[in-house]
């Protein structure tokens, strides 16, 4: 329902100020939009707004057209002109700047018919694209803090805990433990003074879920905290923000605010006598402080290290106290779970699973960007029917979800239904969120080596096996990348793996073997293939590659020749060009220049003697 | 009560407890590297692992809380399994060549020498072999060899500062000594640098020890499992045959310390059941066996020194002591045993001497630590109980269980000025007017330069708190609070009360300055000599910097059974753990034996001559044009036998710098003083000379030096100071 003042613009246009698009310059965009429309005299007609991440990033910026829903993508500056004058004042979309599959197939205007779309189901992002998260009266509107006077007036502490249990929401950050259960855990720990906690620490790389959740709809996780601390007991709350995410910073800092003079925080909410509040606590760039004990180390201002547990932090948390620690996009669904019913949300997904996740599809995919889809749908539905399938016509290979303390889930595993149970079963675990799919060209060998170097320079460094356990498995897989693998080296990294998930202290160490472990179980005849045939089958490991000129499509053409940086490649004009394997230095410039027509550039595994 | 099942045996065990904790009560093994019983668990080593029924992973017990029903293994083949991983990954950043070798014990047999070297390749080399941690694991789980690649560190060893090396190419990272220095000293010298494979343990910025507000108190060394942290005196004399429980006479605390002795060597002194400070923990194994050290009695004839025997020195002592009997004085050292001291008495008696003076004199009580237990304000002046009495600020805080707030008063910066709740640094003589102010309300506010703010904040704290005011007398003079406020003075040395309460009060100056005195027997002091004297007899372990008649090789505490008095009013014992070296006799058998072979009958004994004592050197300095700074004196704490430990141990010398006179980097610019040049300290009746050490410790337009006897008696008093070419 839009804002009764709203009501006279006649169109509305939403810019993406997600972080990604507003470093392709959307503000730029939405400045140029404002400039033209009041030059052109429809400032009484039209209005400019921002909004959150639309979650198709690939095709940033993006502006959405409402009431009709009209898609934009790939703006610049230079469109505006265009899009006033012929959207704007003729009323007619412009269709060179809507969303195509492919650019041979016709244009689709309308947001919802868009595959990426139209196959999510929209539960944290519910105001996705249609919400300015610095304005608190339009998340009003959208039934904004209805919840909250749900759940402040008319139920008691132990029947909003009743629902969350019913709903079956499981913690969105990885673990996926019962998100009812541990707040009834925490409100049954003896002790007066409690805290609640947002983890808004994601330190995966490439997952921005919860960057883009805060910053597009702030007031969502804000209302779910004032809901979780009333049915815990508690008066004071911490949201912790990596400090790599400065705009979601700022959007909850401004949310904060608005949401303080309306009272919806601080002393006597509503009315009701219930105080709460909200600092923000910056993390300071270590990817452990993710762990729940290491966060809270450094809210208290200690170095990150996690520490053993039991006691867990539901009994001893913060400063000691009962503290409950939940995710950001756990504490989004908890409005709506109040609002519209645990049974509405048990509804979606499966058995052991309800409601939606929030992935981040990224890697070799069509359409990167964010997608929400409910438990249950395939890995085969997300990445080709949402994902658009794999770019260039590669074949697909495998997908590696839950970052890395993930695994990679193979072809044969593509009908797998995504739950956390099904993910953990196959090797893997669904993790945060992140879903990097991989194709043809890509070197298992390779990208455990890339997560298990990740983990080991993030590790705490408190405990052997996760400090040392790692370090020793990064130098096998270097080796073995490096053409220096030898027998056994598969089997020393599967013990050495199992033991380090079985004796490290916190959960970074547990499961910091498992791109290694899944990648071996799925891929054994890769490593194989690397350390007995000294190949590469993806023809990634540079050592165990060599670049070659196929004879029969080169056209002597000498462009190759003329951009090594090496001077490798030898030749005469219009005839075949060779590269001196000896002066090579691998660095795939030949490839990229060689014009598309010939392609006579291919790279060969093992290397040519 | 809870009940908990470790390996099929059922247990009983308190909520808050660790099933490490029950297991070793119930004389369970389970092996442990990171953990210590005086320390906070840390689950760092994972070697302590066990197994709970129903939990998916195994767990650290050393920070496992016990709950009832809990069933524990602590011996499956998993965790052997796991603890060998542990181990083994340890050991690949340890170097473990002599660890696995299947040589050693042919190697252990006949090449018995240690292979002392500049880096440590293995066992053999390695100053703690056969007492180190690592080892007895790496027998215990029975581990043969190390499937890693080998990193060494490959960092230089720190042998920048005194006292003790550090070598982190053989730290385990068990994060003991940080947990040390940060829990139970409160030093907070110690933390892990960097994180993951990177971890190292050091200083803030990689600092020098010297520079991090270390105290050097070696408790981070008492608790290193493995080599990294190490003495260095003694590092290389062996394994001990022997730990002597005895007493520290180095200062009025009187820990109990062990003496860890081979054969006639004392290796080092190591802490018994509280902590102890850098005095007792690095001064007293150099001490005893210091190259310096005179052990054969001695006399001048002609103008040589001679070696000769006891007969014959103590022959010479008797003859002149008997003729000289009316015209003795003799000044000797608290430092001395109980037993001692008591002889001298009654030498002194027997001789009708009435010039008995000991260093340190002061009316002060015994106090009894338990009495001190509610939350608590002390208030310390002048005194650095960090620097001189750090022992007994940790047990005050033990005793403690509410909070103990610290506020300092004191003119002159120090380590306890840094960790002061509150530092109120008043112009120097103006302590008296600030405690009144403190105390007392008064319309006029008297000139001391502390904020309005800060006195209402101490008399804030003050409100329904016990308060307790402790100084040392040598610093402040007499102070006088409310009766309420509770006074602990702190005489800086041991058996202070003991010679208080045997009444002997007549200061030293006094002896020194007695014309009629001709014979002076030292038993301990080195003092200024105003005077020459008809025969100076010289009861020590070093030789004094002046000429003498004779000299009677005394015996340290380390080398002699008695008991001494400490600043509580305990006795404690002293214990030999090693005999005398070379000819030096106990001071109790010294003087047995000159009492003994005096035999002295006559006049009936009378009362010794009390005047009145003056207590303090302390006084309100101001200052003159023509003397414009103003001399603070300070008590120098680390003395032995009159003798400053900084004349003889240089790394007390660099820590302290007592032998340096302080001053402030704005008075030095003004004056032209330069680091380290050597300076006059002029005043109406005194002149010193010594090298400046540069230092906003030191008050502006004044300088601060360590007053001892062998410097002469000096008091606070307007100065000025010259550079002399340096």
């Amino acid at each position: 329902m839009a804002k009764r003042s709203h009501k006279k613009f006649r169109l509305h246009l939403y810019i993406c100020a997600g972080t990604g698009c507003v470093a392709n310059r959307s503000l730029e965009i939405k400045e140029e939009l404002i400039k033209e429309i009041a030059r052109r005299g429809l400032k009484d007609e039209v209005r400019v707004a921002i909004t959150g991440c639309n979650g198709f990033c690939e095709r940033g910026p993006i502006v959405v057209v409402r009431p009709d829903g009209i898609f934009y993508q790939k703006l610049t500056k230079k469109d505006i002109p265009d899009l006033v004058e012929e959207h704007l004042i003729k009323g007619r979309p412009v269709e060179r700047l809507m969303y195509r599959q492919t650019p041979k197939t016709p244009a689709i205007p309308k947001m919802k018919d868009i595959d990426f779309f139209k196959h999510q189901s929209l539960i944290v992002f519910r105001n996705r694209s249609r919400l300015n998260p610095e304005d608190i009266d339009e998340y009003i509107n959208y039934d904004g803090y209805s919840a909250l006077k749900k759940a402040l007036m008319h139920m008691t502490p132990e029947e909003i805990i009743t629902e969350i249990k019913a709903s079956g929401l499981r913690g969105r950050g990885g673990a996926g433990f019962p998100t009812g259960l541990k707040w009834e855990l925490c409100r049954q720990s003896p002790g007066k003074t409690k805290y609640i906690i947002c983890n808004g620490d994601e330190g995966d790389p490439g997952a921005f879920m919860d960057r883009s959740v805060l910053e597009a709809d702030p007031h969502a996780v804000i209302e779910g905290l004032i809901i979780g601390a009333k049915a815990i007991g508690a008066e004071k709350g911490f949201i912790y923000v990596r400090n790599e995410y400065p705009l979601a910073v700022k959007r909850i800092r401004i949310a904060l605010h608005q949401a303080e003079k309306r009272n919806f925080l601080g002393d006597n909410i509503l009315g009701t006598g219930f105080n709460f509040s909200i600092d923000v606590v910056r993390g300071s760039g270590a990817f452990v402080c993710g762990e729940e004990t290491a966060l809270l180390a450094s809210i208290e201002g200690r170095v990150g290290r996690p520490r053993p547990r039991p006691p867990y932090p539901v009994q001893k948390g913060l400063w000691g106290r009962p503290t409950n620690i939940n995710n950001v996009e756990t504490w989004a669904n908890v409005p709506v779970i109040i609002l519209r019913g645990a049974k509405w949300f048990s509804s979606i997904g499966t058995k052991g699973s309800k409601g939606t996740k929030i992935f981040s599809l990224v890697g070799k995919i069509n359409n990167t960007g964010l997608v929400e889809v409910p438990m249950g749908i395939t890995l085969k539905s997300i990445i080709y029917d949402i994902g658009g399938g794999i770019p260039h016509g590669k074949k697909f290979k495998a997908v590696q979800t839950g970052g890395p303390s993930g695994g990679c889930i193979p072809k044969d595993l593509l009908e797998l239904p995504i739950d956390y149970e099904s993910l953990t079963e196959a090797g893997s675990m669904m993790g945060s969120g992140g879903m990097i799919v991989l194709d043809e060209d890509t070197c298992m060998v390779d990208v455990a080596r890339y997560f298990l170097n990740f983990t080991q320079q993030e590790s705490c460094g408190k405990c052997p096996s996760c400090r040392l356990g790692t370090k020793q498995m990064v130098e096998i897989l270097n080796r073995i990348t490096e053409g220096e693998g030898r027998e056994g080296d598969i089997e020393l990294l599967e013990e050495v793996g199992k033991n380090v998930k079985l004796s490290s202290l916190c959960g970074l160490g547990q499961t910091s073997p498992n791109p290694v472990l899944t990648t071996i179980r799925y891929f054994r005849d890769e490593y194989e293939a690397h350390i007995q045939k000294k190949q590469c089958p993806a023809r990634v490991c540079k050592a165990l590659i060599s670049y070659v000129i196929d004879p029969e499509l080169c056209s002597g053409c000498t462009v190759c020749a003329k951009n090594c940086p090496s001077d490798a490649i030898i030749g005469e004009p219009k005839k075949v060009h060779t590269i001196d394997q000896s002066k090579c230095i691998k660095c795939g410039i030949c490839i990229t220049v060689c014009p598309d027509k010939f392609q006579a550039v291919k790279k060969m595994s093992p290397v040519i003697k | 009560m809870i009940t908990l099942t470790i390996n099929k045996k059922k247990v009983k065990a308190k909520k808050g407890e660790t099933v490490l904790e029950v297991a070793q009560r119930e004389g369970i093994y389970i092996p442990t590297l990171c953990y210590h019983k005086d320390l906070t668990p840390y689950g760092g080593c994972r070697i302590c692992v066990v197994e709970v029924q129903g939990w998916p992973l195994p767990v650290a017990s050393c920070t496992l809380p016990v709950e009832d029903g809990m069933v524990v293994k602590t011996d499956t083949r998993l965790l052997k399994k796991l603890r060998r991983f542990s181990l083994q990954l340890i050991l690949s950043e340890h170097p473990h060549a002599c660890l696995i070798c299947s040589k050693e014990k042919d190697c252990s047999q006949y090449q018995e020498c240690i292979q002392k070297s500049v880096i440590t390749f293995g066992c053999k080399f390695c100053s703690q072999n056969k007492r180190c941690e690592l080892q007895d694991l790496v027998d215990y789980l029975g581990i043969k060899d190390i499937p890693f690649n080998f990193h060494y560190r490959n960092l230089e060893v720190e042998r920048f500062d005194p006292f003790f090396d550090r070598d982190y190419n053989i730290c385990i990272l068990c994060g003991r000594c940080v947990r040390m220095c940060q829990e139970v000293r409160g030093a907070s010298v110690l933390d892990f640098h960097h994180r993951g494979p990177e971890t190292l343990v050091g200083t803030a910025f990689d600092l020098p020890h010297l520079e991090t507000g270390c105290q050097f108190c070696g408790a981070c060394i008492d608790v290193c499992p493995t080599g990294a942290l190490r003495d260095r005196y003694g590092k290389w004399i062996g394994v001990p045959d022997r730990s002597i429980k005895t007493t520290c006479t180095l200062c009025s605390i009187g820990c109990s310390i062990r003496l860890n002795c081979l054969d006639t060597s004392v290796i080092n002194s190591t802490p018994d059941d509280n902590q102890i400070c850098v005095r007792g923990r690095f001064g007293i194994a150099p001490l005893v066996h210091h190259p310096k050290r005179v052990t054969s009695p001695m006399m001048r004839k002609g103008d040589r020194l001679v070696v000769v025997e006891w007969d014959e020195a103590l022959q010479f002592v008797c003859s002149r002591l008997k003729d000289q009997s009316g015209k003795a004085g003799i000044v000797f050292s608290p430092q001395l045993s109980i037993e001692a001291i008591d002889s001298l008495y009654r030498l002194a008696d027997s001789l009708h001497c009435h010039s008995l003076s000991a260093y340190s004199i002061c009316h002060c009580a015994p106090f009894d630590l338990k009495e001190i237990k509610d939350e608590a304000v002390f208030i310390i002046v002048n005194t650095d109980m960090i620097s001189d009495f750090s022992p007994l600020l940790l047990r005050l805080r033990e005793c403690i269980k509410g909070k103990a707030t610290f506020i300092v008063i004191d003119a002159v910066g120090g380590e306890i000025t840094q960790m002061a709740d509150l530092w109120m640094r008043p112009e120097p003589g103006k302590e008296k007017e600030l405690i009144d102010q403190i105390f007392v309300q008064r319309k006029k506010r008297a000139y001391t330069n502390i904020s309005a703010k800060d006195i209402k904040y101490v008399r804030d704290l003050l409100v329904g708190k016990n308060c307790y005011v402790l100084y040392n007398p040598f610093n402040t003079g007499n102070l006088s609070v409310p009766k309420e406020i509770e006074t602990i003075a702190l005489p800086s040395s041991i058996n202070a009360l003991k010679i208080d309460a045997l009444g002997i009060d007549t200061p030293v100056t006094q002896v020194l300055h007695d014309k009629n005195i001709q014979c002076l027997y030292l038993c301990g002091a080195v003092p200024q000599l105003i005077k020459k004297y008809d025969t100076v007899i010289v009861q020590d372990s070093f030789l004094p910097p002046y000429e003498f008649d004779v000299f009677l090789p005394a015996a340290l505490f380390a080398e002699i059974n008695g008991s001494v008095m400490n600043i509580e009013g305990k006795i404690k014992k002293v214990r030999k753990a090693i005999e005398p070296r070379g000819k030096a006799r106990s001071d109790e058998w010294i003087l047995g034996e000159i009492t003994r072979r005096l035999n002295f009958s006559g006049r009936t004994r009378q009362q010794m001559r009390r005047k009145g004592a003056r207590i303090t050197t302390y006084r309100s300095v101001g200052s003159s044009k023509a003397y414009p700074i103003r001399l603070i004196v300070r008590e120098n704490n680390y003395v032995y036998r009159g003798k400053p430990l900084a004349q003889l141990m240089k790394g007390f010398e660099r820590l302290r710098h007592d032998n340096h006179v302080w001053i402030h980097s704005s008075t030095a610019k003004k004056h032209r003083v330069k680091d380290g040049a050597v300076v006059q300290i002029i005043g109406k009746e005194m002149k010193l000379t010594m090298p400046a050490w540069i230092t906003d410790d030191a008050p502006k337009e004044s300088v601060v030096i360590f007053s001892h006897p062998s410097i002469g008696f000096i008091d606070s008093q307007p100065v000025r100071i010259a550079c002399t070419k340096s």
